[in-house]
């Protein structure tokens, strides 16, 4: 089961990569499943942020540390989340997780989707398993997340330790 | 209510030597059924590299799942706040009994129960945990770890797997009873009954909820719902392992007297594994539980 998730997300970010072009292209092959062009969290969620709109998602990394998702529990749209502070949760073995946001704001779109797929979250964690779209309102804190290279290097400093 | 005092009383205590058929406990714990307990904890001093772990434990007490949630969640919050400031160091373990409940999970389904959830015959919460929909009774012993993944290993297939671990090694040193894991189905089993169920929750690698061992539950509020949304295998408990099918129950007093016995045992045989699969010393701390006399 982990390797068919590994192997479907790793495909995923192959496909994404060509998709939208070098904007978000995979950073190497070692590790494609880190893009650049986003922004990332040491709790492991990734911000785009396009224009007055920033969009939060839980990285590859995270979900494959998971395993699969079989719960997702989003806040509404309107709402607000602040910056490390959780705003959701999914579930998988037996374990309900936290999902923290990396940015404060005001939270303009959920997806919907989870509720009924789940999965998405394992098999398109940076496009169809996208989480919430949020208005930041203090655009600086994105200035203290890590960019792809320092973020892959944290995961491989992660994993090495544990 | 329940009441703590934080402080961390002589806070070493030796490893557990205790075999089941000894029956002595080298630090008493004692519960009574007045209004208010305390209990000292052991003022032997031994250096160990051990990392420490506060034990509120009140194993004999069958105490309200509203409440023990809620000092859950407050122990949780004070430990998150020394998270974000570096200064997170001492784990944290609850051992209790409830009384009977019905608990969910955040994905639990209705289609779970029985009965209609507008309706139930017992008291039900929909909680934070990962999980089906479970029973928790006299006769069941609970373990709230509330561990700081970070001190251990950052991976929560590893923590289910220890805390399966923990149960594992309780049937067999104490009981030579077998267990496994199934794949797939989180828990532990004797066969194809589940005797431990585990649910838990994880916020910036805090862990808590747990594990429910049945040592000598009443098994049949478990037919009030497909417990852990398994509706082909059953749910079993150590006394009727031990006991077998085919013996005749006993009666009413033997049943105290017997169940008081294992629970006893299994209680010893849980902390020391507990300490042993995490490489943790208990440091006792004491607990006052509080009952409002009935109006």
């Amino acid at each position: 089961m982990a390797l068919r998730i590994w192997a479907s997300s790793t495909a995923n970010a192959l496909r994404l990569s060509s998709a939208t072009g070098p904007h978000f292209s995979p950073l190497s092959r070692s590790f494609s499943s880190v893009l650049d062009g986003l922004k990332y969290a040491n709790s492991h969620e990734w911000v785009k942020h396009e224009g007055h709109v920033a969009t939060i998602g839980i990285t590859h990394h995270a979900q494959d540390h998971l395993g699969e998702v079989v719960f997702v529990e989003l806040p509404e749209a309107g709402g607000s989340v602040t910056k490390d502070t959780s705003f959701g949760a999914v579930e998988s073995v037996k374990a309900t997780s936290d999902i923290n946001s990396p940015i404060s704001g005001e939270i303009v779109e959920v997806n919907s989707k989870l509720s009924s797929t789940p999965g998405l979250i394992n098999s398109s964690p940076y496009e169809h398993g996208w989480m919430i779209k949020v208005k930041p309102s203090n655009p600086k804190e994105l200035e203290h997340l890590m960019g792809a290279k320092q973020y892959t290097k944290f995961c491989e400093e992660e994993d090495a330790a544990h | 209510m329940i009441v703590a005092s934080n402080s961390c009383l002589s806070c070493l205590i030796p490893p557990w030597t205790i075999r089941s058929n000894s029956g002595q406990i080298s630090t008493s714990r004692r519960a009574s059924a007045s209004q208010i307990t305390i209990t000292e904890s052991n003022s032997l001093v031994q250096q160990t590299n051990k990392r420490r772990c506060k034990c509120y434990d009140m194993y004999k007490e069958a105490v309200p799942f509203a409440e023990a949630w809620a000092w859950q969640k407050s122990i949780v919050e004070e430990r998150k706040s020394l998270i974000d400031r570096n200064e997170d160091d001492l784990d944290t373990l609850i051992v209790l009994q409830h009384q009977p409940v019905y608990t969910l999970g955040t994905a639990s389904s209705e289609n779970n129960l029985n009965f209609d959830i507008k309706d139930p015959p017992l008291p039900i919460y929909q909680t934070e945990r990962g999980g089906e929909v479970t029973y928790h009774g006299p006769g069941q012993l609970l373990l709230y770890p509330i561990m700081n993944l970070r001190f251990q290993k950052m991976d929560l297939h590893w923590y289910l797997r220890a805390l399966e671990e923990v149960v594992i090694r309780v049937l067999f040193s104490t009981f030579s009873l077998k267990a496994s894991r199934v794949e797939g189905l989180t828990g532990v089993w004797v066969g194809d009954k589940k005797l431990a169920a585990i649910g838990i929750r994880v916020s910036k690698w805090l862990t808590y909820h747990g594990l429910a061992l049945n040592v000598s539950t009443d098994l049949s509020p478990f037919s009030g719902i497909i417990p852990c949304g398994i509706k082909d295998l059953g749910v079993g408990s150590i006394k009727e392992l031990l006991r077998g099918s085919s013996r005749p129950s006993s009666t009413s007093s033997d049943h105290d007297d017997g169940d008081g016995k294992l629970i006893d045992i299994a209680h010893e045989s849980l902390l020391k594994e507990f300490c042993e699969v995490f490489q943790l010393e208990l440091c006792h701390q004491s607990v006052s539980i509080l009952r409002y006399p009935d109006k």
